[in-house]
Formats: structure tokens, C-alpha cells, sequence
């Protein structure tokens, strides 16, 4: 480990939004409320759709933005009425911003120079971060003569280089074709284990979240829908927001009616065993469904796609639509109507007018050991 | 040349349409470039009818001139002075004005207008402004009598000179200035804020190397245009005077040419002021355009 390592994972600090809110003016309010708190070292991904203020919430914390209301802790200190300088704050921009006119050296040397650190230092921290980040040949060229992965590695690079206590990121990979995205994807993680900056990860891609995150903080028009580990998040997704949010191709949602001993469906269906009384939504993955022979419920088959790996079958069911993921190899009859079978255990249960997830909803009708052998 | 012979069937439809352009630049500016050229060698009579070749006669006699070279050193300060503030100025306004800051945007539209206005009529409006009874400059007299009046001081006549040219200059200026700073991406700021660069910092650092081509366009076209086109302020504001202190060299080619009927002597200092714009843009081309780093 450099010291550069030892010196970043120590300045890692935590961040605390206590109230924050942001408004232009009194029509477009960004974010109403919000209260958040980020561990030290943490990996934190806030995933939303575009205009959900995920990349405001971050300039606030870089101090690019002012805050409406509210306060910022970073390290305990309150910093939201600080410039960005102030704050211990480094970021990565999606277009990676870097001085066209500066060599790379030059590049990731700036803060330093602006910090009146002295030359010989500025040249070895700038040798460190180098040969970390594989840059070590590239310091005399300009920013125009490298190739896309390169200029995010300077990008990161002039951020870490001023070992700050947070590190931000805002939707870096989006400008990187396929492959590249996921090779700078596993460099961060692998960068992410190395130095142990707290990082705050903007994206709008839900793989970028699921396989860097530590804890994803799903936002959706400002407010907090969700804020969980991957796993947590993508298993009981607190709302049918974040429940249609992760997930490729996402959950289904079906409106159900619980008649007080099973959900139906409208053509009467019933799809599970549940004693509340009510209309609800109901949310089931396309993988958590199997298609065979005797399936209790039935669904017109609409359009198939053969991904290779699996296939995806689209199909009708009660005038709603149903994705169904079949693992590969899977024999499926071609007949117009399917039969199929709900994993009971994997069934997720929404208030209808809240959207918010019924926790518990499914645990005294059907014990887990028996739909796991269902599901195969 | 494939690509030309696919959008034109007729070899000479291209020449064709462009000849009407053509045709205006050669006998507006060729034509009129070469003549003077080849005048200089000649002796012209003032009214026609036979010339004599006389050689380098007519440049020996020029140069051998005081008042060529008195016109030609005010010529240079001029352009030293005035085309650099004609600049710098834009530049300071095209600053500000790409600053969120109060009134920007009504700044931006009408820092403009002047453009559309000529040479001449801001002469005229400029001899007004810096009159020594009824202009701006007046209530200095009431204090100090005598300290402000270009009818009679030399410096004071240059100095309203400098004023109305960097005046007249500030619309395109600071139009292409702003443009360029307009073009420089919002998050290069916001990277340099990151970094620790206050405003200040980050018009050296980041603002000023990246509108490089912009500055180094305004310059040029400044340095070269300012030469001739001060010709219209000085004939509307000081008529070249008092005692010759703002006749600059456009001004006494066409005095020398057009009152005093020297054809041949006002024909050789064109061809030294042109070939002396020449290299002047050569140079700065070869000197400072070589180091423009235009990628972004």
C-alpha cells in the first residue's frame, strides 16, 4: 500500500444531509427534504432517472450548488455555506472537464499548484498517482492525444491526487462505449478497495449501481425511495418505484383483489394465498416464474425473444402484461396458452395507493423451503 | 476532386457562380493593389496623359521624408495603443458579461449595436463627446482652463482618437470574445472551482489559454484592420491635426493623393503600408500562431 493509500482511506469522512432541500424558485422544487447519512470509506451509488436531482444533490455536496435549506456535514463540519475549495471534496465529471491546454501531469497537478505546493512534491505525488492508475507513460501528453479510458484515469487521477476525505462522481462511465464501461467499472471497484475514499457515485445505470455500490440511495423526484444495499435493494425493493426501477427486464406489477383467503387476478385467477381483504399491486421478476406442464395459472403467449442465454416470453395475463425469464435450455411449448408457476416466496406485495411495499405479506402462507424447490 | 465533379455536372458552372464575387475582388482590390504597386515606380501626372518610369526614385524620395516617418511612428503607437485596448477592453466586457452577474444578459445584446453603426458617424458623435465647451470633457475646463481641448493639443486629439476607435471596435470584439467564452464548457469551471481556483485564478488558468484562437483572431484583425480604418474617425474628428499630431499614415496617403495631387508619392506609401500589414500579420501568424492550441 502507498501512502497515498494510508493517507486517503484516513482522510475518508462521512457526509450528512440534515434537512437539505433545493428550489429554483417556488414552481420547481428539486429536492423538498432530505436526511441522509453516508458512512466513512463508504461506497454510496445514487441512482435515479434523469431529472430526479441526483446530479444537484452532488453539486450541493461539492458546493457547485448552494443549498435552499438544510445542512451538509462532511467530517462533522457543517460546509454548506463553504466554496467547494473548503470542503474536502474531489469530483469526476461525466465529460471528465480536463484542461485541454495542460499536460496530464499538469492536469492532475493543478489543485496542488493552486495550493501552493511546492514543485518537487507536486512531481512526486503526481509520479504516485501515475504509476497507481497506469498513467506513468502518458504525463507528457495532452488531454486531446489519449483515448477515452485514459482520460477518465486522469480524471480520477486530479481527483485523488489532493487525497481528499470525498470523492464524487458524476455519471463518469456514460461517456465510454460498452466494453470500457465495464472495464473502468471493475478498475473503480478494484480503486474503491485500494484507497477507501467515501464516494458518492451518480449514475442513472442500474448495473453501475448494483456492482459498485456499497448502499444504493434510489431517489425519485427528490425524495429518497430507497437506501439499501444492492441485494436488500433488488430482493425487497421498498416500492414498486424501485421495485420497476432494478431489474433488466424489470419486475412485473399486477393488480390484484384479495377476497380474504387468495389474491386474484381480474379474470379470477388466483395467483396466491393471502388473508387481507383489498385491491393491492402485486410484483413478481420474470425469473422468479417457471413455465411447465400443470402450472396452476394460465397466460396467452404474446412475442418471444431468444437472448441466448435465456429467453424472455411476453405474454397476456388478465389484459396485463407479463415478462417471464426462462432459464436456458427450457422446453417451451409453443401453444398459445402458458402454464405457469409463481415462486410464492419471491412475491412481493404493494399498498395500492401508497406504492409502498407490504412488508411480511407472504411469510404465514407458504414457507420458503417448498418454493425454492418449485423453483428448481 | 471527386467530390466536386458529383455535386457539379458542367466544369464551369463552380467558376461561373462564383464570378460575380470574383469579379468584385479584382477590380476592387487587386486591381487597385497592383496599380498603386505599379505606380510607385512611375511618375503620374496629377490630372492624366503620360507617365515617366523613374525607378526607386519615388521610395528614396518618400523615405528621405520627415513627415513619412513622423506618420508612420504615430501610425505604430496607434496601433499599439488603440488596437490593444480595442481588444483588451472587449475582453474585460465579454468577461463580465459571461458571468452570471446582475444584467449580463441585456449587457450582452447591447454591448452590439454600435456595430451597426460607420465609421463616420461615430466620428462625428466622438468630435461632440470630447468637444472642450459642450462635451463630456467640458466641466475639467471650468477647473482647469485649458486642460482639455484636441483642437489645440496635440495628445488630447490622439488620445479621442484612441477613444472613438476603441469604442468603435468593442461590438465585434467582444462579440467573437464572448462567443469563445460562451463555448468553453460549464464543468471546466466547475473542475477548476474544484480544484481550488477562485474566479480571479481561473481567467488566467482556464478561461484566457482557451479562447487562445478568438484572441489571437481579434488581435490580428485589429492590428491589420486598425491601420486603414481609423482613416474615417480622423476625417470626421481632427481632420489629421492640430500640426499634423493625428495624421497617421492612411490619413496623409490620402491628403498627399487627393489635395496635394501626389499621385506617385501617395501610390509608394500604399505599397510600404501594404507590404508592411503583410508581415505584420505574417509575423503574428508565424510567432504567436503556431503556439494556438485550438483543441478543446
Amino acid at each position: 500500500m502507498t501512502a497515498i493509500d494510508t493517507a486517503i482511506r484516513a482522510a475518508a469522512a462521512d457526509i450528512e444531509l440534515i434537512g437539505v432541500t433545493k428550489a429554483y424558485d417556488a414552481k420547481t422544487v428539486v429536492i423538498p427534504q432530505l436526511d441522509v447519512a453516508l458512512r466513512p470509506g463508504e461506497f454510496t451509488v445514487v441512482l435515479g432517472p434523469s431529472g430526479c436531482g441526483k446530479s444537484t444533490l452532488l453539486q450541493m455536496i461539492a458546493g457547485l450548488e448552494r443549498v435552499s435549506g438544510g445542512k451538509i456535514l462532511i467530517g462533522g463540519r457543517e460546509v454548506q455555506n463553504l466554496e467547494p475549495k473548503h470542503r474536502g471534496c474531489a469530483m469526476v465529471f461525466q465529460n471528465y472537464a480536463l484542461y485541454p491546454h495542460m499536460t496530464v501531469a499538469e492536469n492532475m497537478a493543478y489543485s496542488l499548484k493552486v495550493a501552493g505546493v511546492s514543485k518537487a512534491e507536486r512531481a512526486e505525488r503526481v509520479a504516485t498517482v501515475a504509476k497507481m492508475l497506469g498513467l506513468a507513460d502518458f504525463l507528457a501528453r495532452k488531454p486531446g492525444q489519449l483515448s477515452g479510458g485514459q482520460r477518465q484515469r486522469v480524471a480520477i487521477g486530479r481527483a485523488i491526487i489532493r487525497e481528499p476525505g470525498v470523492l464524487l462522481f458524476d455519471e463518469p462511465l456514460s461517456n465510454l462505449d460498452a466494453q470500457l464501461r465495464h472495464d473502468m467499472r471493475v478498475e473503480l471497484a478494484d480503486l474503491h478497495r485500494r484507497i477507501g475514499a467515501t464516494s458518492v457515485f451518480v449514475t442513472h445505470d442500474q448495473v453501475e449501481a448494483m456492482t459498485l455500490a456499497d448502499r444504493i440511495l434510489i431517489l425519485n423526484k427528490g425524495h429518497i425511495e430507497q437506501f439499501d444495499t444492492p441485494k436488500a435493494i433488488y430482493h425487497h425493493p421498498a416500492s414498486i418505484f424501485v421495485a420497476k426501477f432494478i431489474g433488466s427486464p424489470p419486475m412485473n406489477i399486477l393488480a390484484v383483489t384479495g377476497d380474504g383467503s387468495a389474491l386474484r387476478l381480474a379474470d379470477g385467477q388466483v395467483v396466491a394465498n393471502f388473508a387481507g381483504k383489498g385491491s393491492f399491486q402485486l410484483g413478481i421478476r420474470p425469473e422468479d416464474i417457471t413455465v411447465k406442464a400443470g402450472g396452476p395459472i394460465k397466460a396467452q403467449i404474446r412475442y418471444r425473444e431468444d437472448l441466448g442465454s435465456h429467453e424472455i416470453l411476453e405474454a397476456d395475463i388478465a389484459g396485463q402484461p407479463l415478462r417471464i425469464a426462462t432459464p436456458f435450455g427450457a422446453e417451451i411449448d409453443p401453444t398459445s396458452t402458458l402454464s405457469l408457476s409463481f415462486s410464492q416466496a419471491r412475491l412481493h406485495l404493494f399498498d395500492n395507493g401508497t406504492s409502498r411495499a407490504i412488508s411480511n405479506a407472504f411469510d404465514q402462507t407458504k414457507s420458503a423451503p417448498a418454493s425454492v424447490k418449485e423453483y428448481q | 476532386m471527386s467530390s466536386e465533379s458529383s455535386l457539379f455536372s458542367h466544369r464551369w458552372l463552380p467558376l461561373l457562380l462564383a464570378a460575380p464575387l470574383m469579379l468584385l475582388i479584382v477590380l476592387f482590390f487587386y486591381v487597385p493593389v497592383f496599380q498603386a504597386f505599379y505606380w510607385s515606380f512611375f511618375l503620374e501626372q496629377p490630372f492624366g496623359g503620360g507617365s515617366e518610369f523613374v525607378g526607386f526614385q519615388n521610395f528614396a524620395r518618400v523615405l528621405s521624408d520627415p513627415e513619412f516617418w513622423m506618420a508612420g511612428w504615430r501610425t505604430i503607437v496607434f496601433m499599439l495603443t488603440a488596437s490593444s485596448l480595442a481588444v483588451i477592453v472587449p475582453l474585460m466586457l465579454a468577461i463580465a458579461a459571461d458571468r452570471k452577474i446582475a444584467l449580463s444578459i441585456p449587457a450582452r445584446n447591447i454591448l452590439v449595436w454600435p456595430k451597426g453603426i460607420a465609421g463616420a458617424s461615430i466620428g462625428v458623435v466622438f468630435a461632440f463627446i470630447f468637444n472642450p465647451f459642450v462635451g463630456l470633457m467640458a466641466p475639467l475646463n471650468t477647473l482647469v482652463p485649458g486642460l482639455w481641448n484636441p483642437g489645440i493639443d496635440g495628445t488630447d486629439a490622439f488620445i479621442t482618437l484612441v477613444a472613438a476607435h476603441v469604442w468603435s471596435g468593442i461590438p465585434f470584439n467582444f462579440v467573437i470574445l464572448l462567443a469563445g467564452l460562451r463555448s468553453i464548457p460549464h464543468t471546466m469551471h466547475q473542475a477548476a472551482a474544484m480544484d481550488g481556483a477562485g474566479p480571479w485564478r481561473r481567467i488566467f488558468d482556464v478561461q484566457l489559454p482557451l479562447i487562445m484562437p478568438q484572441l489571437f483572431l481579434t488581435f490580428v484583425l485589429e492590428f491589420t484592420e486598425s491601420i486603414t480604418s481609423v482613416f474615417a474617425l480622423i476625417d470626421t474628428i481632427t481632420g489629421g491635426g492640430p500640426g499634423g499630431s493625428t495624421t497617421l499614415l492612411v490619413y496623409k496617403i490620402y491628403v498627399d493623393g487627393f489635395r496635394g495631387f501626389d499621385l506617385s508619392g501617395a501610390s509608394t506609401q500604399t505599397a510600404i503600408l501594404m507590404v508592411f500589414v503583410l508581415l505584420l500579420a505574417a509575423c503574428q501568424f508565424v510567432f504567436l500562431g503556431r503556439r494556438i492550441n485550438y483543441e478543446r
